[in-house]
């Protein structure tokens, strides 16, 4: 009988040890989030009226809902028309789910300016607005190459063909998707595919090379590039040439130039990035082995080369770039 | 040291496999049906065919060959003979069963080949059919058929292809004995592109203390052999569990108490969030000995993750297209799988193991669609089984009130109630009859209930009876009938899940069913192995009430085993 209750007692402590009710827990997604009625527990609300980026401070949003929602949040700027997106899914909106730190998702860049803030929801058709002041642009980290609003820098190097409407120039209006100005390219070469070009030389910034880290994967060069509605001929070529003997130039025949080249066949503006180190060498539009020592030395580059392009045949091109800047461990977020 | 342990089996296993000395024998079975039926829908069809006839004759034709004392080797194949085909059309010859077994180094049993295997109700069992209540007369004549299709034999194991072995040793002191176990099967193949090779293997160590106690480990584990394919993350699904059985036998009266508990993980080899989760089942069980009444209660809790597909696999797939009058009314509505076509369809019936969630159909199992190894259940269940001393009556009942642990999407938790009945009468040994008369009774409940507040409510009712008959009119000769009686009523909210068996969402399930089922006939036994029987049957369906119908059919069966 001894052994006959010790087994009971093991019995016993073994129905003891189930698991408590997963009363606050459930599989699957809420029924309420898929039969609940929407309504809004807690109104929507921006965190600052007014928000310097520059000085690092940032904005979110805040609501609650009585249930789990596609939610998106659309701010466009009054005065540039720039937008960001935000969106998420979820009963609330919050600091970790909606905080801006001033970057948009569609050009142009948001300028010092008031913002309107759309709420909306996937499948409800509540909508809710409020506004947001930006009294300080977000800066961008990096080595800038231009951004077109202090003219023409006289260590650059440029050349335009005696074509028919050429027109290469900064340009300061409405089109700058960056702060004021941009440069413009444009123009009719019926006899070779250069329009013009420009050399961002290193040394108009005081010294023989980009200040640039040695590692090319760590590099981005990022460009904003404008197409123009009704155009998709404008090439935009860029070399980047590299001073691997150190004596402050480059020589073709005996060091690496590489070159990416894009054809603008789009209508407005976007970002183009690239990583330093997938950019291919080039001959004739053709990839080729490199001249020089086949390594990608980004602390090494002299100049980077802008040449506009356009098949003779093709007729009049137009294009637009803004703010060239060098950004380190990723592509730049405007 | 030489008294410390004895290792047995030997003398048994060699025994096992003499057959009676001779080292070839015939073994295998045969069976031929005619059936005509006909569908008699309540809408206006002018377009489906109406009448459905057919048969069959097979043999399976078994060569047992014995080279020695220890060894056994079964090769059978099946001819199979639709009626009406002959010269090739129709004909088809199938393996149905390879095996070697035998006894080696008369210390270790084996077996090679087609093996039917199981361990315990929680890592390797092949559970009984939904709703399988008390099938008898014509009821029985085709679950048996369906049974030997699938290879599904009353001692609920599953049929696989692979390895087993078993051997045990005696101890003269503190443990009486301990049982090895072990097996390795082959789930499916590589395709040699993108899906490995799947393997199931496991085994158990039962110790036998004494009479009174004993306890065992089990583990069984499906798992994919990498770098048979490329690219796919390789599967695993690991069950341990441990089993105590103890028994308190008294001159009056016995006491027994068994339990399992244990865990499994289930997921991807390298995936760190692999679903976990453990067991607990315990029952104890009151014999009086004299009144031939056992009463046993117990309690389980299986948890939302537990998994063990070797134990969850279902023995129906209802993924399987109905095949018998699959169409009907001049909308050529699809007929859904009834009770009827579960008796009627050997095809719907698995002989394999499952890895993942199966289908299950709520409104015939909702309670334990998994078996007693259903994920996410937890309570109370009781039995009770009565047979009295002349063999007149043998009632088995049995009652679940069960509820999940984990609410699916809410926190609120269904309540299950299942009752499930058994009912042997015997009327020949009540009046003394030679001839046997035998009345079986089977009946079924299920319920499944959520408050609905503020949504979500869930009322599923489920509810099946049969009756069936077996009277000898002359000597082998029987009369034969049938009486069944289904309904389903209710909603559900069942949860949609994706490959992995996460629930993404969930469907809503309204359901109105009713069916009936008579049958009538005679059997003939010409031994107790060699059968004629045919009988006439009916079954009224209306799900939803939308597109009733009835099915009549003829069948006659011959069946031999030898």
């Amino acid at each position: 009988m001894k052994q006959y209750f010790l087994i009971l007692l093991v019995g016993t402590l073994v129905l003891s040890a189930c698991r408590k009710d997963e009363i606050d827990k459930f599989d699957g997604p809420s029924l309420t989030d898929i039969y609940g009625e929407f309504s809004v527990f807690t109104t929507f609300d921006v965190s600052l009226d007014s928000v310097n980026f520059t000085t690092g401070e940032t904005v979110y949003f805040t609501a609650q809902f009585s249930k789990s929602v596609d939610w998106k949040i659309k701010i466009t700027g009054q005065t540039s028309g720039a937008i960001k997106v935000l969106t998420g899914f979820g009963s609330s909106i919050s600091q970790s789910t909606s905080t801006w730190i001033g970057e948009i998702t569609e050009f142009p860049i948001f300028k010092n300016e008031i913002c309107d803030v759309e709420l909306s929801f996937l499948n409800e058709p509540d909508v809710f607005i409020d506004q947001v002041k930006i009294i300080g642009t977000k800066t961008n980290a990096g080595f800038l190459i231009s951004d077109f609003e202090s003219g023409f820098n006289a260590g650059w190097t440029t050349f335009v063909q005696s074509g028919a409407d050429m027109d290469f120039q900064i340009k300061t209006d409405a089109f700058a998707p960056e702060n004021n100005s941009y440069f413009n390219m444009a123009g009719t070469v019926d006899w070779d595919y250069l329009i013009g070009y420009v050399y961002f030389k290193a040394s108009a910034y005081g010294a023989p090379h980009y200040p640039l880290s040695s590692n090319p994967n760590n590099e981005y060069f990022n460009i904003m590039l404008y197409g123009e509605p009704g155009t998709t001929n404008s090439i935009m070529l860029f070399q980047f040439t590299e001073d691997e003997d150190g004596n402050g130039g480059h020589s073709t025949a005996s060091e690496d130039m590489y070159s990416q080249e894009i054809l603008v066949n789009w209508e407005g503006w976007r970002l183009i990035s690239l990583k330093y180190s997938d950019i291919p060498c080039l001959v004739n539009g053709q990839p080729a082995a490199p001249n020089g020592n086949g390594v990608h030395n980004s602390d090494k580059i002299t100049s980077v080369n802008m040449l506009h392009l356009a098949n003779p045949a093709s007729g009049f091109a137009k294009s637009k770039i803004d703010y060239m800047i060098f950004t380190q461990n990723g592509p730049l977020k405007p | 040291m030489k008294s410390f342990l004895l290792i047995f089996f030997c003398c048994l296993s060699a025994a096992a496999f003499s057959q009676d000395g001779k080292k070839v024998q015939f073994v295998g079975g045969a069976r031929s049906l005619i059936s005509h039926g006909t569908l008699d829908p309540e809408a206006e069809d002018t377009i489906s065919r109406k009448k459905s006839t057919g048969g069959y004759a097979l043999i399976d034709l078994g060569f047992k060959i014995n080279p020695n004392a220890q060894t056994e080797i079964l090769g059978m194949i099946r001819i199979k003979n639709d009626f009406g085909g002959f010269w090739g059309a129709g004909v088809t010859f199938d393996v149905r069963q390879l095996y070697v077994r035998g006894v080696a180094g008369k210390i270790v049993r084996y077996q090679i080949g087609n093996i039917d295997y199981k361990l315990t109700p929680y890592t390797f069992y092949n559970n009984d059919f939904d709703l399988q209540m008390n099938s008898s007369a014509a009821l029985r004549v085709k679950e048996d058929v369906n049974n030997y299709e699938s290879f599904a034999t009353n001692n609920n194991t599953w049929r696989q292809q692979g390895a087993a072995v078993d051997f045990g040793l005696n101890f003269p002191k503190v443990i009486k004995e301990v049982k090895f176990n072990a097996f390795v099967t082959r789930l499916n193949p590589s395709n040699l592109a993108n899906i490995m090779e799947r393997l199931y293997g496991g085994g158990n160590m039962i110790i036998k203390q004494s009479e009174f106690l004993t306890v065992g480990l089990n583990h069984v584990s499906i798992f994919d052999l990498k770098e048979t394919a490329v690219g796919t993350p390789a599967y695993k699904n690991n069950v341990s569990t441990l089993t105590l059985a103890s028994t308190l036998n008294k001159e009056n009266w016995r006491l027994n108490i068994n339990g399992e508990t244990g865990f499994s993980s289930a997921g991807l080899v390298e995936d760190t969030n692999a679903l976990t989760d453990y067991f607990v089942n315990a029952k104890a069980s009151f014999e009086l000995k004299k009144i031939g009444l056992t009463a046993s209660l117990g309690y389980m809790n299986n948890g939302a993750d537990f998994r063990s597909f070797g134990a969850q696999s279902k023995r129906i797939n209802y993924n399987q297209v109905n095949s018998y009058f699959d169409r009907y009314t001049n909308d050529q509505v699809l007929r859904s799988t009834s009770m009827y076509d579960l008796y009627n369809d050997p095809t719907y019936y698995n002989a394999s193991i499952s890895t993942g969630i199966m289908v299950f159909n709520p409104a015939i199992n909702n309670v334990l669609p998994f078996g007693v190894a259903t994920f996410n259940r937890k309570g109370i269940y009781t039995s009770i089984n009565y047979q009295d001393k002349k063999k007149f009556v043998n009632l088995d009942a049995t009652y679940y009130r069960l509820s999940e642990v984990r609410g699916q999407g809410t926190s609120e938790m269904k309540k299950f109630d299942f009752a499930k009945t058994k009912l042997d009468i015997n009327v020949s040994n009540m009046l003394d009859w030679k001839k046997a008369q035998t009345i079986n009774v089977g009946w079924a409940y299920q319920a499944t209930n959520r408050a609905p507040s503020p949504f979500g409510g869930v009322s599923l009712t489920t509810q099946a009876l049969q009756v069936g008959g077996e009277f000898e009119l002359v000597e082998d000769l029987f009369l034969i009938g049938n009486y069944s009686y289904f309904m389903s009523r209710g909603n559900e909210l069942l949860a949609v899940r994706d490959v992995d068996g996460t629930i993404v969402n969930f469907t809503e399930y309204h359901i109105q069913a009713r069916e009936s089922y008579y049958a009538a006939g005679l059997r003939f036994n010409f031994s107790e192995d060699v059968y004629l029987s045919a009988f006439y049957e009916r079954n009224g369906n209306s799900d939803s009430g939308l597109n009733p119908y009835a099915l009549n059919q003829v069948m006659i069966f011959y069946v031999m085993k030898f």
